[in-house]
């Protein structure tokens, strides 16, 4: 049973979602795995739904939000693909949150890139073609795909997007 | 003392009803005939009454079209889904279509939903408690299994509310045997549980930290399990029969029920014997009259032989449950066993070598998942809560968007409670209203994964669909259920719309559900001797004259069917009319009156009809990763 009191289970609902994952779990940036899981683990024994369960409603959904936040962070900082993620977010743009399968793709995506992109030019047509796609600008992302093969002929990183986007095309229409 | 909360393990073959007294032991409550286990078998009577339990499932042999077993595999399934194809093949009574594309059961002329037949024994579980501890009982724990979807927990919820339950939570099986087996030991471990039943199976790797029990992976397969191995048996003896006698007893249902019954029975045989012999004296009836009878001798070896693949299956996911918790076996301080098929030999050594060690001795794989289902369900009505479960979503998340894929939002694994929130813009420039569909499954093809609902989102003002931005809260809570919330972040208005995503039963259905109560009907054995029981009640374990003999080898003489090893005790219930409701002892209130203040988490819900299989969907989502796979 935790014993804190609703106006500190409140104050806490209220910032939540203001704090980095560091803040939020009070641990240091360069927080070891084990430490993450203790600090983790004693925020649950305080904030978990089922801790307060004999509190009135609104702190106790106060602490449902307070535990979806924690969860949120101890997935993004346990993983170190998602933490170097999350580090680079808050440095780049400040913000203090990161959406999970955003963390996982931009990890991947920076591995595609390195993976697929090896002149200049080409690595610029994919960059462009990348951002077509999230624009959902497919013809212009199928042209700079095309560009970028004719720098560097033979991707196979290249070709494959270029037929997923083509797909798409077809499944759109 | 009131307000007793217990703990229900509602299995696909079994369940099992436990309680934790004033934070007492944990006991295993006790069906009328002594037995810890019950059953999940309904069976339809002829004069309209209706029995639970072990003597149901006896009756399958003479009735199997009114003998409904099994229903677990059927619970939260759409129609149309494979499982209940499968099902179909194998069962005798009789599946058909709902509304909501949901599956009914047609026995007698009525039709159930998978949900009351669930809470028929449910109430019977319910009534088993209340017997044996003379209280009236209105809260419950129940497990599922980890691998479960949103449209089955769902299910299983409300099939708890109409067995008159006010269901706390619905815990994990493997979570719930790891919680007793670790509870208030202050344990530093990481621990398996290896979770083979009748349809299902689970892994769970968990960290006990004391009193925190974290869940770090769960994989399953939702179509593998003992009967499995019931069926390998079974076609051994089918196939043998027909180059025998040339008949193949398949195609008369009522031979096929004794192979069925046969084939488990010399299961459990080779559990305790090295060898075990089959005998059927009356199969079926020939075309020239005369009685067929079989005889087959199965040994542990041909057993292990003829189900080594499926052995093998369980641990292809326990690889991946692994690999998800980012662990190898070395790492692991205890295996856990629950379920029936982790008492046979072949499991005990296949699973020692695979985690290279041995397994608990202490744990009753029967018992197991109630007795943690019971604990939790006491520390959630009792204020000094001293364990925290910390569970994970089994399936990923998606929303379906353009082109028919499916975009994750929450990946398989991931702890819950959690939320996400994603922003979406319409798939074409002044689009009026937009349908999100939400998934759960592994595929990026939106139709291989299961639909969890679909709704229309119109809260927006239409415009350029560069300049439109719908906002998606997706939540996961503790149960494992699923949330979507979507809202226009512009205008920030109320233009949200919440639902309960359910393939299943509609508000309206619930209720009529609820006002009809068909599940009262039951007749239960839980306590025979409660004067509140009709008289015409009777119960008599007896011996049936179709009595399959199971012996072993060694045993084995002429006459003498030997000590009843693996025999298969056929209980028969005698019934006289149907009872009217049945009410808890020295109660007579109605036993749903708990159950319309259920339902908290989500507050006001609508179960609208969602679903509509031919609309496309007109979401773009952000595809920044689309590329990768
Ligand atoms: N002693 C035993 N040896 C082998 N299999 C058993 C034994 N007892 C039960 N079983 C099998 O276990 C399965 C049911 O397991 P159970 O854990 O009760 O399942 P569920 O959780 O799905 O209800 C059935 O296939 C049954 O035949
Ligand atoms: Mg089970």
């Amino acid at each position: 049973m935790s014993d804190l009191s609703e106006l500190e289970i409140d104050a806490l609902a209220k910032i939540a979602g203001e704090l980095s994952y560091y803040q939020l779990l009070q641990v240091e940036p360069d927080v070891s795995g084990g430490d993450l899981k203790k600090a983790y683990y004693s925020l649950s024994r305080s904030y978990h739904p089922d801790a307060n369960r004999n509190l009135p409603e609104k702190a106790r959904e106060g602490c449902h939000r307070i535990s979806k936040v924690l969860t949120e962070a101890y997935c993004v900082l346990r993983d170190p693909r998602k933490r170097k993620a999350y580090d680079a977010q808050l440095e780049e743009t400040g913000d203090l949150r990161i959406q999970l399968a955003e963390a996982a793709a931009s990890h991947a995506k920076s591995e595609s890139v390195r993976r697929t992109g090896s002149t200049p030019q080409s690595k610029q047509f994919l960059l462009k073609a990348e951002e077509d796609v999230r624009n959902g600008n497919l013809p212009s992302a199928v042209q700079n795909l095309q560009m970028a093969l004719t720098f560097e002929p033979g991707n196979t990183g290249f070709n494959e997007m270029l037929e997923e986007l083509r797909k798409r095309q077809q499944a759109d229409k | 003392m009131a307000n007793q909360a217990i703990g229900i393990d509602l299995g696909t073959s079994n369940s099992c009803v436990s309680l934790m007294r004033d934070s007492a032991a944990v006991e295993v409550l006790s069906n009328a005939f002594g037995e810890n286990t019950t059953a999940s078998v309904v069976a339809f009577h002829e004069d309209g009454s209706i029995t639970v339990g072990n003597a149901a499932k006896a009756n399958i042999i003479h009735d199997p079209a009114h003998t409904v077993s099994s229903a677990k595999r059927l619970i939260g399934r759409y129609h149309f889904s494979e499982e209940v194809r499968k099902a179909q093949a194998i069962c005798a009574y009789e599946i058909m279509e709902g509304s909501n594309h949901g599956v009914r059961i047609k026995v007698r002329d009525e039709e159930f939903s998978l949900p009351e037949i669930s809470a028929m024994v449910l109430r019977e579980m319910k009534q088993i408690a209340e017997a044996r501890i003379n209280e009236k009982v209105t809260k419950a724990v129940i497990t599922v299994p980890a691998y479960f979807n949103d449209n089955q927990r769902q299910a299983t919820k409300d099939a708890g509310q109409i067995a008159g339950l006010e269901v706390l939570r619905i815990l994990n099986e493997p979570t719930a045997a790891a919680l007793a087996y670790g509870f208030g030991k202050g344990l530093e471990q990481k621990v398996a549980v290896y979770d083979l039943g009748g349809g299902t199976f689970d892994i769970s790797i968990l960290e006990i930290g004391k009193d925190i029990f974290e869940v770090l992976s769960t994989c399953g397969d939702t179509f593998l399990g003992g009967d499995d191995f019931d069926d390998r048996i079974l076609d051994m003896l089918a196939d043998g029969f027909v180059a025998k006698e040339g008949i193949n007893p398949r195609n008369d249902p009522f031979a096929f029920e004794k192979l069925k019954v046969a084939a488990e029975a010399a299961k459990k045989g080779l559990s305790v014997d090295e060898e075990v012999e089959i005998r059927i004296p009356d199969v079926l009836v020939g075309e020239d009259g005369e009685t067929r009878s079989l005889e087959h001798t199965i040994t542990r070896s041909q057993f292990g032989e003829l189900v080594q693949d499926l052995v093998q299956r369980t641990f292809k996911v326990c690889d991946e449950a692994l690999q998800q918790a980012n662990l190898t076996v070395r790492d692991l301080d205890g295996i856990i066993l629950v379920g029936g098929p982790t008492r046979l030999p072949i499991i005990r050594e296949a699973v020692s070598q695979y985690f290279q060690q041995e397994p608990k001795a202490d744990v009753d794989p029967d018992e197991v998942v109630a007795m943690g289902a019971a604990i939790h369900a006491a520390s959630l009505v009792n204020s000094d809560q001293d364990a925290f479960l910390l569970d994970v979503t089994p399936l990923d998340l998606r929303i379906g968007v353009a082109g028919g894929l499916a975009e994750p939002i929450i990946e398989r694994n991931t702890p819950v409670p959690i939320e996400q929130s994603r922003n979406f813009s319409p798939f074409k420039d002044h689009q009026e209203s937009v349908t999100l569909k939400v998934y759960q499954g592994d595929s990026r093809q939106a139709e291989h994964n299961e639909l969890l609902g679909q709704f229309e989102f119109s809260g927006f003002t239409p415009g350029l669909r560069s300049k439109t931005s719908i906002e998606v809260r997706f939540e996961i809570n503790a149960d494992g259920i699923v949330n979507v919330i979507a809202r226009d972040p512009v205008s920030g208005q109320q233009a949200s719309t919440e639902i309960t995503l359910s393939s299943g039963l509609s508000e309206a259905e619930m209720d009529d559900i609820l006002t009809r109560d068909r599940t009262a009907s039951v007749k239960t054995a839980a306590n025979p001797d409660d004067d509140s029981q009709d008289d015409d009640l009777v119960i008599e374990p007896k011996d049936s004259t179709d009595t399959l003999e199971l012996v072993a080898d060694d045993d084995l003489d002429e006459d003498d069917a030997g000590p009843a090893i693996g025999r298969v005790a056929l209980k028969t219930v005698a019934v006289g009319q149907p009872t009217p409701v049945m009410t808890a002892p020295g109660s007579d209130e109605d036993p749903n009156a708990a159950a319309e203040t259920t339902d908290t988490d989500t507050g006001t819900e609508t179960r609208d009809q969602l679903f509509d299989r031919s609309e496309d969907v007109d979401l773009s989502g952000d595809p920044e990763d689309t590329q990768q796979e």
